[in-house]
């Protein structure tokens, strides 16, 4: 069964190319283009995992950790930020506020694969 | 008149000399028995007329001037409009109680600092004006720095997608991968040199900020090797040996990655091999080497390194800036560290930095 992956990202052209390629890699993705969409999208779809940005509109990263962790049947699912955000106190803040991970863009595929499949075995 | 007498009598000459306007007052009325000439001159100016001020004159605008300040304010400054002029005067006034047998005077001392205020007040508007620059700066760099790396980001993603998706196709022959690859290391390149440049301009504009606190340098390695130095394309790793007991430091965890980051991405970049990075817990000093066993840099290279835009002469084709390691000196140095290169062409570098223990670090062990 194809586990499923929901992608968080502001920009169409990145969200467009990233769910491609998860997809080539067998993966369901479900989209959404910023962090209000995101916690609906996943109270509706159960996601096993979550890709994020942290810059985005109406709910940036940081404040849509915090609601993921304030509803039980979100708190677990697991949440990689994607960041082209490169100070380490603002990766630690996402850290802190649940993220299990994260990658810095721009990135190579392999490297945010290889962070996908250690969060979903 | 014999009150006014008494008190102005032995000081008549100094008064009338002095350049600074000064007023008697003599208690409880608060009558002005004495103004000198600059006095005079000062309440001609303030009141806009063309007459001489009268001694009653000049106890009505006193009395106005200190209204506004409450009883007992002086000294103080204030801003005095001029009738039928859109200016002003800042004047300071200072004032100081007199008792003379039964009799109880006021002496006022009033200067004229409307050219040192005009100065304050240029300055106070050119430090606001610097410091709303300063933030403009500061929000344009972190701006560009994410409106740079998004495009950039969507075009390794769509080469990344490319290449999947030839190879599923079983499409993906020499051609096509040796060029997708040479797409995709620019991209890196381009990231790069971004980040350089961006980290360079805050150092010169004198825009970055120093944020030091207790680190563990052992994590912040870890931090940086998982980030920038693990699932690499030729599969070459970092090694890392830790000696002694760990320990923390007391700098800027941003910066220090950056340090490290680059120290290592030097490593990989310059050599064939594994570099090394040795972490050694001294008595006083935790000693970062990062080793590797590549090009080398030639000696007569050696002493410009940590220069801006300098690069080895023997680094034709390989990528840089030469912004890099002049960014790790400053970095090394903003928080109190030292580095220190030894080389050989053809068999090696390494890079040393020490960072002593916070003091307080010293006391416990």
């Amino acid at each position: 069964m194809n586990r499923t992956i929901l992608l968080i990202e502001d920009k169409p052209t990145l969200l467009d190319t990233l769910k491609s390629l998860l997809e080539l890699y067998q993966y369901t993705v479900i989209v959404a283009a910023n962090g209000a969409e995101g916690v609906q999208q996943a109270r509706l779809n159960r996601p096993d995992l979550v890709i994020s940005d942290i810059y985005m509109p109406v709910l940036n990263g940081y404040d849509m950790l915090e609601q993921f962790k304030q509803d039980v049947a979100l708190r677990n699912i697991p949440v990689i930020m994607l960041t082209a955000k490169t100070q380490i106190e603002e990766i630690d803040m996402a850290m802190q506020k649940g993220a299990v991970g994260y990658v810095t863009k721009p990135f190579v595929f392999k490297n945010l694969h290889a962070v996908i499949k250690k969060f979903l075995q | 008149m014999k009150a006014q007498q008494s008190i102005i009598m032995p000081y008549e000459l100094v008064l009338t000399s002095l350049p600074l306007p000064v007023i008697v007052l003599l208690h409880p009325q608060m009558d002005v028995i004495y103004a000198n000439k600059p006095a005079h001159v000062l309440f001609k100016q303030l009141t806009n007329t063309k007459r001489e001020v009268l001694l009653s004159d000049i106890k009505i605008i006193l009395h106005d001037i200190c209204k506004a300040k409450g009883e007992g304010a002086a000294p103080f400054e204030t801003r005095q409009p001029i009738p039928g002029k859109k200016s002003h005067l800042w004047l300071e006034v200072t004032t100081q109680t007199v008792m003379q047998g039964s009799n109880q005077y006021s002496i006022y001392i009033i200067t004229d600092i409307s050219a040192r205020k005009t100065k304050e007040l240029s300055m106070i508007q050119s430090l606001e004006k610097e410091k709303s620059l300063h933030e403009m700066k500061s929000h344009f760099i972190s701006m560009a720095s994410h409106e740079f790396k998004t495009p950039l980001t969507a075009i390794s993603s769509t080469i990344d997608l490319l290449e999947t998706k030839l190879q599923m196709d079983n499409l993906l022959d020499q051609f096509y991968q040796h060029n997708i690859s040479k797409i995709s290391a620019e991209i890196f390149k381009l990231n790069t040199m971004l980040d350089e440049i961006l980290t360079l301009s805050t150092i010169v504009s004198n825009n970055i900020e120093i944020k030091k606190q207790l680190i563990d340098v052992e994590q912040v390695i870890a931090d940086v090797k998982y980030q920038y130095f693990s699932e690499r394309k030729d599969d070459r790793v970092l090694n890392v040996q830790v000696t002694g007991t760990r320990r923390k430091i007391y700098a800027d965890k941003n910066q220090l990655s950056k340090i490290f980051t680059n120290l290592v991405g030097n490593a990989f970049k310059y050599s064939g091999d594994n570099p090394m990075l040795k972490l050694q817990y001294q008595q006083h000093q935790v000693v970062i080497k990062v080793i590797d066993q590549g090009i080398g840099i030639p000696a007569h290279d050696v002493p410009y390194l940590f220069n801006s835009f300098y690069r080895g002469s023997n680094v034709d084709g390989i990528e840089g800036t030469g912004l890099g390691l002049s960014i790790v000196k400053d970095f090394v140095e903003r928080n109190n560290g030292t580095i220190l290169v030894e080389s050989e062409e053809n068999k090696g570098t390494i890079f040393t930095i020490v960072f002593k223990y916070a003091p307080e670090i010293t006391a416990q062990a």
